[in-house]
């Protein structure tokens, strides 16, 4: 056989019951459930003739060596009867998987606390047991030329574009690797554009979230072994958006969505503009102000791009640490970063105060972002910012903003604008952009989608 | 992927907001100061009134034609109307109007920048970058370049908007007053030179050929021109208002000049033309950016074996070439009113040739 010679292999020889016909049984016993092979060998040995086997638990038949070897890969049983030119296979997968656990990486104060896991039976259950539409439809491809992984295209037939599945499907069938250890994997072999800081799909471990988005007429992926759901097509809008929004009632909701656009805008403009301003133009901030920040500026060596820079860097180091570290001496990196950089680098008089609360501030800014990826695509393009700023200060401030927005504009995912709601098509959508309208309101799909069914049934913008 | 939203087509709301943001552009700056140049007190309006009702009618006039066409390129209805060599004249003497007009956008930048922002820095490196960011636009899509216009007007108008309503305060009526006071002369220049700052609707003969069903643009046009027209006149009326006839005819960008008067509430930011001045990079952007769209795209309807990013390259050169020619503003100011008067008559030429061969060999025939 081709599994070969490995210690997982069990090849087992019986007879079935009274037909005293011989029989062999295959599994690798890491994967399956013990107790289900137990059963099922007793049945067989009971069993009077083959019919009677048919009847357990999920069968199916296959007939070429190739599929009985993905089968014992998978964790199915083989039966082999003496004589029979099909081979039996057994659903008997099993295993241990970790149990269905809150969200780590994006926390919401109200809604479910359950979160995807590693194995893609349960993550569809998860969605199939919440959505209960008989049109909600999963497409399994497979993923890894030697992990054959399971990966999951779900999307509700009769909401969902037909192009943009088909561009998916197109897309997924064209992905060549040998394993993918996560659904990022697939999202970088799929994405439109792999120069753009910006994630063009989106990631999350929220069940509601995806059936939220499918419900819009997005996609969904699964990716076996991985506790991130991808979704696509998205916009820069619906990358800062939280499902928070809309546990909260409207104007609550709509006001946090105003804040974190607000932040995300002092995430990428604030550092360069403190550069802008203090190196080229003194003459804009306030004269109070401005002396309060000389003053503060005295004895520090550095010009004010070198101390931003310095900074920005010193940020980001810290965050990498703080993620790389072990749990038990996280709280290390928030002594050592918080007391040494902040306060005794200030009266070191090697930065000024007015740097460290511009640096702090970006980055608690950049925090409120839902979106760890956007959050870091954002982040990156506030270094060009920073650079810009110290070339021609406001005036390169505002070039490169034009430049993003160029590039934004310029941005698709999956075939479809990026800018989405913004532009091309900007009124109908707005109340679900910036502000968050009343959900009674929001009764259309979004309009850049272009779903079959434009009409939310539900008349509510939320599935839950 | 077959979505409507991809590359080329485009809705007629689109031209109109293509038409508003490139007709809002460097001339705005300066309008007033055409217009006070030639009447006295508040009289310009009714040069702006007037230039905008004849605008109106050519842009009607003009995407009426173009859009007669729908999905085709000016120079196939052109070579339909009035034969290929004159077609091929017209579209290339387009090319060199906007390329001129692509770098009168990125010398104005760079004197605008040079006086209020910065005046240490070289001229050059100022439009040069900006140049760049011109070019990195128009190597995009075409649709992108409308998305872009989507995503700038509120900022445009807005930035607009504030500039005229927070200087209401300083309105002086003995400005305004007496109205009708200038001779008929006086109108008739002044009513040019509005017209001339109305000419960024020209755009809609090449851009109709991208919209999807082009029955409403003419009237999406108009409605362009209109906006604009109000927005202008709201515009001139505060610059009189607040800084006096006399005093708007000696600034050289009176518009600019109007958003130093003010004092933000609050005073956080000291100097609120600053702000503004994001705005007008936007402004002369936009401008900036159709224009040399334009001239790529009607050089290549000639040439259409043409790579699209190779005329890029070709043409980038020339036109900060060009933009570097004119000494001093003394120079830069006649060659925008050569310039403009060319751009006008030009127009106005083709408009009629144009109209006349469609009044003669009739409408859509897929030529």
């Amino acid at each position: 056989m081709m599994l070969g010679q490995s210690e997982d292999l069990i090849i087992r020889e019986i007879t079935v019951g009274s037909s005293q016909k011989k029989c062999s049984i295959v599994y690798l016993s890491v994967l399956v459930d013990q107790n289900l092979v137990n059963t099922n060998i007793s049945k067989i040995v009971e069993a009077k003739n083959a019919q009677e086997i048919m009847a357990i638990s999920e069968m199916k038949n296959v007939d070429t060596v190739n599929e009985i070897a993905d089968a014992v890969l998978s964790g199915n049983m083989v039966l082999m009867v003496d004589g029979a030119k099909t081979v039996w296979v057994m659903n008997t997968a099993g295993g241990d998987k970790r149990s269905i656990d809150e969200p780590q990486s994006e926390p919401v104060i109200r809604g479910p606390r359950s979160g995807f896991v590693e194995s893609i039976d349960t993550n569809i259950a998860l969605i199939r047991r919440e959505l209960k539409d008989p049109n909600l439809r999963f497409e399994m491809h497979e993923v890894g030329e030697r992990s054959k992984q399971k990966l999951a295209v779900c999307y509700v037939e009769g909401i969902t574009n037909k192009d943009i599945l088909d561009e998916v499907n197109r897309r997924l069938k064209s992905i060549d690797i040998d394993f993918a250890p996560d659904s990022s994997l697939v999202e970088q072999w799929i994405e439109d554009s792999f120069l753009s800081p910006f994630p063009q799909i989106l990631d999350t471990e929220r069940p509601e979230r995806v059936i939220y988005s499918i419900l819009q007429g997005k996609i969904g992926i699964l990716v076996h072994g991985s506790p991130f759901a991808l979704i696509t097509p998205v916009t820069l809008g619906y990358a800062l958006q939280s499902i928070d929004d809309y546990s909260q009632r409207w104007i609550i909701g709509s006001l946090l969505r105003l804040l974190r656009f607000v932040a995300t805008f002092i995430t990428i403009f604030l550092p360069a503009v403190y550069v802008a301003l203090i190196s080229y133009h003194p003459g804009l901030i306030p004269t109070q102000l401005a002396f309060s920040i000389a003053a503060t500026r005295e004895g520090v060596p550095f010009p004010s791009i070198l101390e931003a820079l310095l900074m920005a860097v010193t940020f980001e180091i810290l965050e990498e640490a703080g993620i790389r570290l072990p749990k038990g001496i996280g709280q290390t990196i928030g002594i050592v970063g918080g007391i040494v950089i902040g306060d005794v680098a200030v009266s070191a008089g090697i930065v000024s105060p007015a740097m460290v609360i511009v640096t702090s501030l970006t980055a608690i800014a950049s925090f409120t972002i839902p979106n760890y990826s956007t959050a870091v695509g954002l982040r990156v393009m506030r270094f060009a910012l920073i650079f810009a700023a110290a070339i021609l200060g406001l005036y390169g401030i505002i070039l490169v903003f034009i430049m993003m927005v160029v590039h934004v504009v310029n941005l698709k995912s999956m075939g479809v604008p990026y800018t989405g709601p913004f532009a091309p098509y900007f009124l109908g959508d707005l109340k679900n952009l910036f502000i968050r309208a009343p959900i009674m309101t929001l009764t259309k799909r979004p309009p850049y989608l272009e779903t079959e069914d434009t009409q939310k049934v539900n008349n509510g913008g939320q599935d839950k | 992927m077959k979505l409507q939203s991809e590359e080329g087509f485009i809705s007629d709301r689109d031209i109109m907001i293509a038409v508003i943001s490139n007709i809002i552009g460097l001339l705005t700056l300066t309008l007033p100061r055409l217009l006070a140049a030639n009447t006295n007190s508040s009289d310009g309006w009714l040069a702006i009134v007037l230039g905008g009702g004849i605008v109106s009618f050519f842009a009607y006039i003009v995407s009426k034609i173009a859009s007669s066409f729908p999905n085709q390129s000016f120079f196939s209805y052109a070579s339909y109307l009035v034969s290929k060599p004159l077609a091929v004249f017209f579209t290339l003497m387009f090319t060199l109007q906007y390329l001129a007009i692509a770098s009168f956008q990125v010398r104005e930048i760079s004197v605008l920048a040079h006086q209020y922002l910065f005046d240490q820095t070289p001229r050059e490196v100022i439009a040069l970058a900006f140049l760049l960011v011109v070019i990195y636009a128009v190597s995009g899509s075409h649709a992108a370049i409308f998305r872009l216009n989507v995503l700038f007007l509120p900022i445009i108008i807005g930035g607009l908007l504030i500039l005229i309503l927070l200087p209401l305060g300083f309105i002086r009526t003995e400005n305004l007053l007496p109205v009708f006071q200038t001779d008929i002369k006086g109108y008739l220049k002044a009513t040019y030179s509005s017209i001339t700052s109305f000419m960024g609707f020209g755009i809609v003969l090449f851009y109709i050929a991208l919209v999807k069903s082009p029955e409403n643009t003419p009237k999406m046009a108009v409605r362009g021109v209109l906006v604009i027209t109000f927005l202008n006149l709201l515009l001139y009326i505060v610059c009189i208002g607040v800084l006096g006839n006399l005093t708007t005819e000696n600034l050289f960008f009176p518009s600019f000049d109007l958003s130093r008067t003010v004092d933000i509430p609050g005073g956080f930011f000291q100097r609120f033309d600053s702000i503004l001045f994001v705005v007008w990079t936007m402004i002369i952007f936009t401008t900036a950016l159709m224009a040399f769209d334009i001239a790529v795209m009607t050089l290549m309807m000639v040439f259409e074996k043409l790579k699209k990013i190779k005329v890029i390259f070709t043409l980038s050169p020339i036109l900060f070439f060009i933009s570097m020619l004119p000494k001093d503003y003394l120079e830069l100011t006649k060659v925008s009113s050569v310039m403009s008067s060319f751009i006008v008559i030009y127009l106005v030429i083709v408009t009629i040739l144009l109209g006349v061969a469609y009044k003669i060999k009739g409408g859509n025939q897929n030529a």
